[in-house]
């Protein structure tokens, strides 16, 4: 009897054991797992795989020692990311800070940041922000995201094997008839002259939309009347010269024969093996290739900028992965002191130092790492340069893997160029009609 | 009496609530939102009618073509994997006297490893420059025959059909072999003692006697080749341009454009497809059957 007792009691003790330890698990999860210490903030953050660096995450601990505010970094794979912030900001489940790419129609349609996002247009950094990449976070006069990224470092150039060009007498090409004929010269002296990763489905596209400053050039005001709905890009003829050549270059064979299956991954490589002559990449290619292979120097590469449809402005992308704060945040003080704390300026040098892909970020007064090249290029385009067209033109950055698969196709001969472009327009009409933008109405 | 009659239907309620919730509404709803222009770049949702599905069924647009590629990659994948499965187990029935059980675990290996892992061994083997086949095929000799086997728009459905009939056989092979083993002996035994030869007994014994099992793996093969989608993803991605695209790959691309009623609207399709089809197969090998 008194062990029976005993062991209900043991039973029902158990049991009160386990519906509190229940409980306790259910209460963490509701909590979405903040620390309970009354003085202790844990913020969430979620970013994009390879928006969040290394110096960041060494900063965001230099921060807790300070503040004693953690961060929590919820990094998600590239092709899941925007799916997971979308379903989370749209149950109200946000995390206290989330990444974004900027520009104006992103900021809008992708991430809907009048609702989402916390306006920050009065911290103290915002003054010392670079004010054409602060305009990309910025929507209805309002300013809402913290651009922490090598903005000039990304804009795209192509590098090339400097020895390879002085070997067989090529200089910058600044024109597509003077860049075909170094091609045909690399290519009959059994180089290959471009590293093409068509497989990423990515970087192929970079060689039109980028193109954009000199759309713009030829055209001026094209963008606004896209944006306006009263110009296509079918049609425009210095587009058409664009996706033509560079269907050329394929068919030429300029790209490889196993562009079709080459990788992004793979460029370093290929650029130091010494068998290619250009790479397109951004200005921090020649500093990675000499991290990667060391006996090739990034004082060996040389850039110039993309001359399809004889282009000889610089293509600059304002926008970039972008520092929001969660309107729903339990935390929002605590965020905005993080962001602060990251634009202190020496955490944008730390940063700048600690991350190699970093030439820079965009804040008034902080260092630069461009190699003389890269600088010299800069220096000389100070007026010469305008902003990429899937930044500058609605509707573009959504469609592009679709543009990537339509150049693939035209490639492949089972599309042209003129129906690349009218695919563009199409899509475009279709996500401007979805967001019900006023400007596609009938 | 009336509390007999209800008795069974106490038992499947709880399941019957849970398929309905479940399944059910949320499959009536899918082809609900199919007629709007649900989308992640508007809180609004507004009936279109039919506009999803005639963009769909435009000959302006890909789709039709990947409709295409979805039929063709069932068809072949059927005939492939059914053809040299029933020839595998034939053998293992009978053709191969010793090591039959370590034929079988090798033959089927290929089932249980992750289509990923399926998709990365094929890709270094069909990399036109480096793949093993390529090195091999120029090693011997055979130049020509060394083809850029992912990246041809001409060939590239037809790499994915071969890498997924390496990976299903097995599969198939397995039921096949135990409708094989269950045809009894002595049927065999009359058909030699009357004198009939290797080719009549399997036309007039094996394939009629099979034909449940036939149409158990015809029918698994139909629906899975129509909603194929892991290793077409993990292998080409549905290119190079569009030439592997099939139904399920851009289901997945409309969704994650935030695409949401035109994605339903390729499921709905997918679904009117996998019931037409289905029904038809089986009509098909039943009449088959019943002529047998």
């Amino acid at each position: 009897m008194t062990a029976t007792h005993e062991n209900r009691t043991t039973a029902r003790g158990a049991m009160h054991m386990l519906a509190l330890a229940g409980a306790s698990c259910l209460v963490f999860a509701l909590t979405g797992g903040a620390s309970f210490a009354a003085d202790k903030v844990t913020l969430t953050y979620m970013a994009s795989q390879d928006w969040v660096k290394d110096a960041e995450q060494a900063l965001a601990k230099k921060f807790e020692a300070k503040t004693g505010i953690a961060i929590d970094f919820q990094i998600l794979p590239s092709g899941q990311y925007f799916n997971v912030l979308q379903t989370k900001l749209n149950s109200g489940e946000g995390p206290d800070l989330f990444g974004g790419q900027s520009g104006v129609t992103d900021l809008k349609l992708q991430y809907n940041v009048e609702k989402n996002a916390v306006d920050l247009t009065n911290e103290p950094w915002a003054a010392k922000e670079d004010k054409l990449i602060a305009a990309q976070s910025t929507l209805g006069g309002k300013l809402y995201g913290l651009t922490y990224w090598d903005i000039l470092g990304n804009t795209w150039v192509i590098s090339y094997n400097k020895k390879l060009f002085a070997q067989y007498g090529l200089s910058e090409p600044k024109s597509y008839a003077e860049f075909k004929a170094a091609c045909q010269k690399l290519l009959d002296n059994g180089i290959q002259p471009i590293y093409e990763p068509v497989a990423d489905g990515w970087h192929h596209v970079l060689w039109f939309p980028e193109l954009g400053p000199r759309f713009e050039q030829v055209t001026p005001g094209l963008a606004d009347a896209l944006n306006a709905n009263k110009a296509t890009f079918a049609g425009n003829p210095t587009m058409l010269s664009a996706v033509t050549e560079l269907k050329e270059m394929f068919d030429l064979s300029y790209m490889g024969k196993n562009a079709l299956a080459d990788v992004y991954t793979g460029a370093s490589k290929a650029m130091a093996s010494g068998k290619v002559g250009m790479v397109l990449a951004n200005t921090g290619f020649g500093s990675l290739v000499e991290h990667d292979y060391p006996d090739m120097k990034a004082s060996d590469i040389g850039v110039f900028l993309m001359p399809l449809a004889d282009n000889q402005q610089v293509n600059i992308n304002p926008a970039g992965p972008t520092h929001f704060i969660y309107a729903g945040s339990a935390h929002v003080d605590a965020a905005k002191q993080y962001l602060a704390f990251l634009a202190e300026p020496e955490n944008v040098d730390y940063f700048i130092d600690n991350t190699p892909t970093a030439m820079t970020l965009p804040f008034t007064g902080a260092k630069s790492k461009f190699s003389p090249d890269v600088q010299a290029l800069f220096d000389s385009h100070k007026e010469a340069r305008g902003t990429v067209y899937q930044t500058a033109v609605a509707y573009v950055n959504p469609q592009w893997m679709d543009i990537g698969a339509d150049l693939t196709a035209m490639f492949t001969g089972s599309m042209g160029p003129d129906k690349v472009l009218a695919n563009i327009d199409k899509r475009r009409a279709d996500l401007a009609k979805a967001a019900r933008d006023p400007a596609w109405k009938k | 009496m009336k509390s007999h009659r209800s008795y069974p239907f106490t038992f499947v309620v709880a399941a019957l609530v849970l398929y309905v919730t479940f399944f059910i509404i949320p499959s009536l709803s899918g082809i609900a939102y199919s007629f709007t222009d649900w989308s992640g770049y508007s809180d609004e949702v507004e009936f279109v009618g039919l506009d999803n599905f005639r963009t769909i069924l435009s000959p302006d647009e890909n789709y039709l073509s990947f409709i295409g590629n979805t039929l063709l990659f069932t068809f072949w994948t059927i005939i492939i994997k059914t053809v040299f499965g029933l020839a595998l187990a034939l053998l293992l029935n009978q053709g191969v006297r010793w090591f039959v059980n370590g034929y079988r675990v090798l033959i089927y290996l290929p089932v249980i490893l992750p289509t990923l892992v399926v998709a990365l061994i094929f890709r270094s083997i069909l990399d036109p420059a480096s793949g093993l086949l390529n090195s091999a095929l120029r090693g011997i000799g055979l130049d020509a025959l060394a083809l850029p086997w992912l990246t041809d728009p001409r060939i590239a459905l037809y790499s994915v059909i071969g890498a997924d009939s390496w990976k299903g056989i097995g599969y198939i092979m397995v039921i096949l072999l135990a409708g094989l083993q269950t045809i009894p002996k002595d049927l065999y035994e009359a058909a030699s003692i009357d004198g009939a030869s290797a080719w009549a007994k399997f036309r007039f014994i094996t394939l009629p006697m099979l034909m449940p099992a036939l149409m158990i793996v015809t029918v698994l093969n139909v629906l899975y080749g129509l909603r194929v989608f892991d290793i077409v993803y993990a292998l080409t991605n549905g290119g190079p341009g569009y030439a592997t695209e099939v139904l399920s790959t851009e289901i997945f691309k409309a969704f994650s454009k935030g695409q949401f009623g035109l994605g339903t609207a390729i499921s709905s399709i997918l679904f009117l497809i996998l019931v037409v089809t289905g029904y038809l197969v089986i009509r098909v090998m039943e009449r088959q059957s019943d002529r047998e």
